[in-house]
């Protein structure tokens, strides 16, 4: 990437959804943080169902939650950069993304995407990402994961 | 949400954690300051994912691992000389002789060894290789040698690099074993840094060495050729020509003396996995270019110490490479003193490799059982602490042992080298004809020859220096096998007597407990301690110990009033002495047990206290530490203690949830 495109940002907010893609954009984001000196917060939302209240201790006892962002760190840590591993609950993962992007004042938000088909063969794109996309204030950066061949 | 271990821990899955920096911060005032201690000399601690592994080309291999072999080349034709100057100036002419046999026994040795590059990629030390293809027992004896020459290597090298500085310098001869502990120590330091053989660091001494090396070889010739190499003037101190008769076994001594020069020929043998690949193809063709470096180097510098009638000097004088570079470039000159330089730093650096090998030799030895466990462990800097701290203590006393002199330090040297070498190929020859390959029987009789002429040369180097020092090593390595055998014997015991039956389900235990706790009165801690014994079994006593039976009546009236529930039992000790009795009271407990039933595990808890500073532990919890001792290895017998931080009065009581007797 040549100096003038290389992308300025500050604060990145990375969504994680504690799949294969994680790795990736935290590898990623963390190898351009490095260069600008950015600040990296990982988010990873716990979709609360309606029949729990929101404050149930459902992240707390889990270890694979856990281990999702603390992968994150490592990986953060391997390319010398400090990432902040941010836990929440909540009801709708979309809008949480959307709102601790806000609230943290990122200037970049980056999620990953995972290759998908409906019944059917068409690509699945979910409901988060075009949420996101439309509501998210600032730079949004989606890497989908590559096409392997199971989903082909 | 809260993540309350992220300080300390990361998460890797299922109920498994991995230590964050954090969990290993000192507590104590005293640890933080030997931490910081630690880190300004040693470093910051590494993780074990931090480890780098360098694979090296041909050319910075050839620098690493040649340069305890080329090294030798500085010492060993003045072995030669030195032997053969006792029999008058006519023998010194036989040196070009000598070092010829020492030449083709070093073409054997690296051609037999190009076959282990081949045969082992993984590494193929003389103990992997004789542990492998023969028995055990010569494994050992071939791992007890290296362990020897590794420490000879350290020892010999510095010497003689100091040896090279007072070539340059004669004063530092008065100061020699300081130097010798000063570059020792720094090398350990640099090792206990984690100190990784980096090609660059390595290349600039070794190839300078080699390069003005070979320059002066090359200056002898051209004078030789063109008739100007005429003898110099003997220094003031050099040794003057003996009488002695030309025999052979003079010749064979000499040549005992000058094999020196084979000494860490197996090196790239063992380091085989640094190599770029393919592995094993590159480093037998950088054996090969070791072998003609040495060889070239060996006999060049020998015949040019002929040609111009170098002699050996005494203690303290100049040294035969250093007379050599003084005849070639002038005395004082630049190229004079860098060689002497390069000369030295290559030495250092010949004693660094065995800060390498040595280690990880101990740490393998230690892996298969053999030596204490500890040499297994890497510490903050992912170096083997404990091999690298016991080579450089045991070489260094060897060192100032024989005051710092290579001379005297060289008939210990060649005994290990030559046992390694010897088991080495024979198990080689083992390897060819088990294995049968393509080529074997060729391979086979390579290794046989190599293996026949380095157990003859064993049998001389120890028949000739066996007086001179030999005998140490003789001694030393059935001492060390045994010293293995014997920890491999504990090992394998205690693991036996640990061991879990792999059919065997461990279920909930179902045997009786009882509880003890030794009171020194009523106070807070024994309230504790007793609190925790009521958690472990309903069947709880107190024993109190004293000689004064007036005090006793009033702890018990103390006592059952404040704890009531806990039976108290005074045992009168009117020889005042407290752990005697308390095991005498559970050797009672033992006997009033019911025969017919399975004995009972007894707790016996033992209220201490928390100390604040130094000098607390010295005031308090000296009777806890010597029931300790008494008690501990006692059948069917587990200890408790219980520590006790002096909190507030009211936050003691409310975390018993004591109440107030009425008064």
């Amino acid at each position: 990437m040549s100096e003038a495109h290389r992308p300025v940002f500050h604060r990145a907010v990375i969504a994680l959804n504690g799949g294969s893609s994680d790795a990736r954009i935290v590898r990623l984001v963390a190898e351009q943080a490095r260069l600008t000196k950015a600040e990296l917060i990982a988010v990873h939302i716990l979709e609360i169902d309606w029949t729990l209240p929101l404050d149930a201790d459902i992240a707390g006892d889990s270890d694979e939650v856990q281990r999702v962002l603390d992968s994150a760190e490592a990986i953060a840590e391997e390319s010398k950069i400090r990432l902040e591993p941010v836990l929440l609950q909540a009801r709708d993962v979309g809008a949480a993304i959307v709102d601790e992007t806000v609230e943290r004042g990122a200037d970049l938000l980056v999620v990953g995407l995972p290759y998908r088909k409906r019944f059917g063969g068409e690509f699945a794109i979910g409901r988060t990402i075009p949420y996101i996309l439309q509501n998210a204030p600032c730079a949004v950066w989606v890497v989908r994961d590559p096409i392997s061949e199971e989903t082909k | 949400m809260e993540r309350p271990h992220s300080l300390y821990f990361r998460y890797q899955g299922h109920g498994q954690l991995v230590a964050k920096p954090a969990a290993y911060v000192a507590l104590t005032p005293g640890e933080r300051l030997l931490n910081r201690i630690r880190a300004t000399v040693f470093g910051r601690p590494l993780s074990t994912e931090e480890e780098i592994g360098e694979r090296l080309s041909k050319k910075k291999a050839l620098a690493i691992f040649s340069s305890d072999a080329i090294s030798s080349s500085a010492y060993a034709t003045e072995e030669i000389l030195r032997v053969l100057v006792l029999a008058g100036a006519s023998a010194l002419l036989l040196s070009v002789e000598v070092a010829i046999a020492i030449a083709l026994l070093l073409t054997v040795v690296s051609v037999s060894y190009r076959q282990v590059c081949r045969a082992y990629p993984g590494g193929g030390g003389a103990y992997v290789v004789a542990r492998t293809n023969l028995a055990p027992i010569f494994g050992l004896i071939a791992a007890a040698a290296l362990l020897i020459d590794y420490v000879m290597t350290v020892a010999v090298s510095t010497a003689s690099a100091i040896a090279q500085i007072q070539s340059v310098v004669p004063a530092v001869y008065d100061i020699r074993i300081e130097i010798a502990f000063v570059s020792i120590s720094l090398i350990t330091i640099a090792n206990l840094r984690g100190l990784r053989e980096s090609g660059n660091i390595f290349a600039v001494p070794t190839y300078l060495f080699v390069g003005l090396a070979l320059a002066i070889v090359a200056i002898g010739a051209i004078r030789i050729i063109g008739g100007t190499a005429a003898p110099m003037a003997a220094e003031p101190d050099a040794v003057s020509f003996g009488t002695e008769g030309l025999g052979v076994l003079l010749l064979l001594k000499a040549f005992a003396g000058g094999s020196v020069a084979l000494t860490g020929v197996e090196a790239i043998a063992n380091g085989v996995p640094a190599f770029k690949p393919p592995e094993s193809r590159n480093a037998a063709n950088t054996m090969t270019a070791m072998a003609v470096l040495l060889g070239i180097l060996f006999i060049g510098l020998t015949v040019f110490a002929v040609q111009f009638g170098l002699r050996p000097t005494l203690a303290g004088g100049p040294s035969i490479v250093a007379l050599a570079a003084r005849t070639a470039f002038g005395d004082g000159s630049a190229l004079f003193v860098t060689f002497a330089a390069s000369t030295a730093l290559i030495l250092f650096l010949a004693a660094n490799t065995s800060f390498n090998a040595f280690p990880r030799l101990a740490a393998i030895l230690a892996e298969d059982g053999y030596m204490p466990r500890q040499f297994s462990f890497r510490g903050d800097r992912l170096a083997y602490s404990w091999g690298i701290v016991l080579l450089a203590g045991v070489a260094f006393l060897l060192l100032a042992a024989f005051g710092g002199d290579t001379h005297a330090l060289i008939p210990l040297y060649s005994v290990g080298v030559f046992v390694t070498f010897t088991l080495s190929q024979v198990g080689m020859v083992r390897h060819w004809w088990n294995e049968r390959s393509a080529g074997w029987r060729w391979r086979m009789a390579v290794n046989a020859g190599g293996a026949v002429l380095t157990a003859i040369v064993l049998l001389v180097v120890v028949s000739e220096k066996f007086v001179d020092g030999a005998y140490l090593v003789v001694i030393l390595v059935p001492t060390l096998v045994a010293m293995m055998l014997f920890i491999k014997h504990q090992y394998t015991r205690s693991n036996r007597e640990l061991a879990v039956a792999p059919d065997l389900v461990v279920r909930a235990p179902h045997r009786e407990q009882r509880v003890v706790v030794p009171i020194p009165g009523l106070t807070r801690a024994v309230v504790q301690a007793i609190n925790v014994g009521r958690t472990i079994s309903d069947d709880i006593r107190a024993v109190y110990i004293s000689d004064d039976p007036v005090s006793a009546a009033d702890v018990r009236t103390t006592f059952e009033r404040q704890v009531p529930g806990v039976t108290l039992v005074v045992v009168e000790s009117p020889y005042r002495a407290l752990s005697g009795p308390l095991l005498a009271y559970l050797e009672l407990l033992d006997a009033a047990w019911p025969p017919d039933k399975r004995e009972p595990i007894t707790f016996v808890v033992i209220p201490e206290y928390v100390a604040r500073s130094w000098w607390e532990r010295i005031l308090y919890n000296q009777a806890s530490k010597r029931l300790r001792r008494v008690l501990l290895g006692r059948p069917h017998t587990v200890l408790v203690n219980v520590p006790y931080r002096r909190e507030d009065p009211a936050l003691f009581e409310s975390a018993l949830g004591a109440e107030h007797a009425d008064q």
